[in-house]
């Protein structure tokens, strides 16, 4: 059993001496794993990170109430009071032209609005409140009915009733998970061609080697055992490499992501990816640089018989 | 130990190489191969260790039914035999301890043992000192020295030689067909395919005489060099 072991810890090592004395294919192959793994990894973290966004609503539709422009603040502080002891509504935030303008900023990214505003002379934003009503009103009759008798406020100009705000965002997410299952099942079998082609190539230069261990009395097992491995520690690099690549995309979005977040009140709204998942991702890349390696030895190995 | 009943081999493309042939070797044997190029000599080699399968007829390898042997097995029986092929067969770009090492890597035996074992062989066959060093900086004689540690380095119960001296002088001939005599003085069976009929007269052992794929002569020729046959005398020739 000890000797066993010791025979695995061999081939380990002789083929991470051929992968280092063969640096440029495999540092090709690993990079090419990389990124086949990055884009269903970079896919999961945004649907991670949207379902947290989505998650501070719990589902509920919002409605926001903008008042008419010539409100006085004192006015606007005194309707914003009146509908929060409204009995339909459990949430309502006040959001001053300033907040507004400043959350437009971010949103829309643009560094020359300032200039912009300088030129209008004022702050075109009226200020606005936003609701979320209680369960019991969440229904779109109910809705309607707080709607018309918010309408006959005094000193309200519009209000905008996202219906199914967060259902359409859930649908999305939906549908882009799926998107991404798809795309990972494509991705994963790319990944095995890649490799199971890569395994080929080292099988076909390895011939001589082939024929030779099996003539002096080397099994199957015996021969395959370096392709196999080849096939895991190539998966497993390229997660590893994908890993970075993660990291720099995330630390690359983190900054203009932080300041959106603090608009929302929240420390960041990029997913925080766990080490449970690092290891899903690590283990992902190993099983199918083994599977690709099982894959290609099968069709490739028989075929070379000493003679 | 090595048994043959109407063995034919027809190969692929249609070439008969192998027609109707039936032998014996017993265990402890030393036995020469001889015959003209082409004759089917490697064939033979090739059906004992199952590198090419008969078209019909039964092989019996120790007790084994080789033409009936499956896949998995054959991997056991190359280590039961040690062959030195023709064409050597040695890996260019590893080193002649790695070489010799081979069938030790393929059984798993400890890296300590092998590192005797191997310098133990190479010492037998001469090569002392050598083992670092690529084959391809060795001579055809030194290689094909090789070839002889790495299919006695395990130890087999049969050799099979094919062609051993084919490079070599008469002196360095010697030596070698000496080696395996030693081999066969502890037990091992041994079977030699050779042009060299100086070297079956020199020894004076049991010959095996191939032509265009059939068994025209088993005889036995004294060591002095006069011949006796003991089979097919009619048929029997001592030139290839
Ligand atoms: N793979 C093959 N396919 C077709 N014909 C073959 C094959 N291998 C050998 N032969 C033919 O079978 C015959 C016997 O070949 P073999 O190699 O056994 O001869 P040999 O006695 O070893 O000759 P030599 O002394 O030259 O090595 C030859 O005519 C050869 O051309
Ligand atoms: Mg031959």
């Amino acid at each position: 059993m000890g000797s066993y072991f010791a025979r695995h810890v061999q081939v380990f090592l002789a083929t991470l001496g051929d992968m280092v004395r063969t640096p440029i294919s495999t540092i090709n192959t690993v990079v090419i794993i990389a990124i086949t793994l990055l884009l269903p990894s970079l896919l999961y973290v945004v649907i991670k990170s949207s379902q947290g966004l989505s998650d501070g609503w719990q589902g509920r539709p919002q409605m926001s109430v903008f008042l008419q422009k010539q409100v006085s603040a004192s006015e606007a502080k005194q309707i914003f009071q009146e509908i929060q002891l409204h009995p339909s509504i459990e949430l309502a935030e006040f959001i001053t032209p300033q907040q507004a303008i400043e959350e437009f900023r971010l949103l829309s990214g643009s560094v020359s609005l300032d200039e912009e505003l300088a030129f209008l002379g004022t702050n075109p934003l009226p200020p606005s409140i936003v609701l979320m009503p209680n369960k019991a009103a969440a229904k779109a009759e109910s809705l309607n009915e707080l709607k018309e008798q918010l309408e006959k406020f005094e000193g309200i100009d519009t209000i905008r009733l996202d219906l199914d705000w967060t259902e359409r965002f859930n649908a999305i997410l939906n549908v882009l998970t799926r998107i991404g299952l798809l795309l990972s099942g494509l991705l994963a079998m790319a990944l095995v061609l890649i490799v199971g082609n890569t395994i080929k190539l080292l099988i076909h230069n390895r011939r001589d080697e082939i024929e030779i261990t099996k003539l002096v009395g080397g099994t199957n097992t015996f021969v395959r055992r370096p392709f196999l491995y080849y096939g895991t520690l190539f998966g497993l690099f390229g997660a590893l490499v994908s890993l970075v690549f993660l990291l720099i995309a995330a630390n690359l979005v983190e900054q203009p992501l932080s300041k959106l977040a603090s608009v929302y009140q929240r420390q960041s709204l990029l997913h925080e990816i766990q080490a449970m998942e690092v290891l899903c991702i690590i283990a992902a890349g190993a099983m199918l640089g083994w599977l690709s390696a099982r894959w290609s030895v099968a069709q490739h190995l028989w075929k070379i018989k000493p003679s | 130990m090595i048994k043959l009943s109407q063995i034919n081999k027809r190969y692929p493309n249609g070439h008969e190489a192998l027609k109707d042939v039936s032998f014996d070797v017993a265990q402890g044997e030393m036995v020469f191969l001889a015959g003209h190029s082409g004759a089917g000599k490697s064939t033979l080699f090739k059906l004992i260790t199952r590198i090419e399968k008969p078209t019909s007829g039964q092989l019996f390898v120790d007790q084994q039914n080789v033409s009936r042997m499956r896949d998995s097995k054959v991997a056991l029986l190359r280590r039961e035999v040690g062959v030195i092929f023709q064409d050597h067969k040695l890996l260019m770009d590893r080193t002649v301890f790695d070489n010799v090492a081979l069938p030790l890597i393929v059984i798993g035996m400890p890296h300590d043992e092998i590192k005797k074992r191997v310098r133990a062989a190479l010492n037998k066959v001469g090569l002392d000192g050598k083992g670092g060093q690529k084959p391809v900086t060795l001579s055809g004689g030194e290689q094909q020295r090789v070839g002889i540690a790495r299919a006695v380095i395990n130890r087999p119960n049969i050799l099979l030689a094919d062609e051993p001296t084919g490079n070599l002088d008469e002196t360095l001939s010697d030596e070698i067909i000496d080696i395996f005599a030693d081999f066969n003085r502890v037990g091992v069976t041994v079977l030699i395919a050779t042009h060299d009929l100086r070297q079956v007269e020199r020894l004076g052992k049991r010959t095996l005489h191939l032509e265009h794929g059939e068994l025209i002569g088993d005889y036995r020729h004294a060591s002095s060099g006069s011949q006796t046959s003991m089979k097919n005398t009619d048929e029997a020739r001592t030139d290839g």
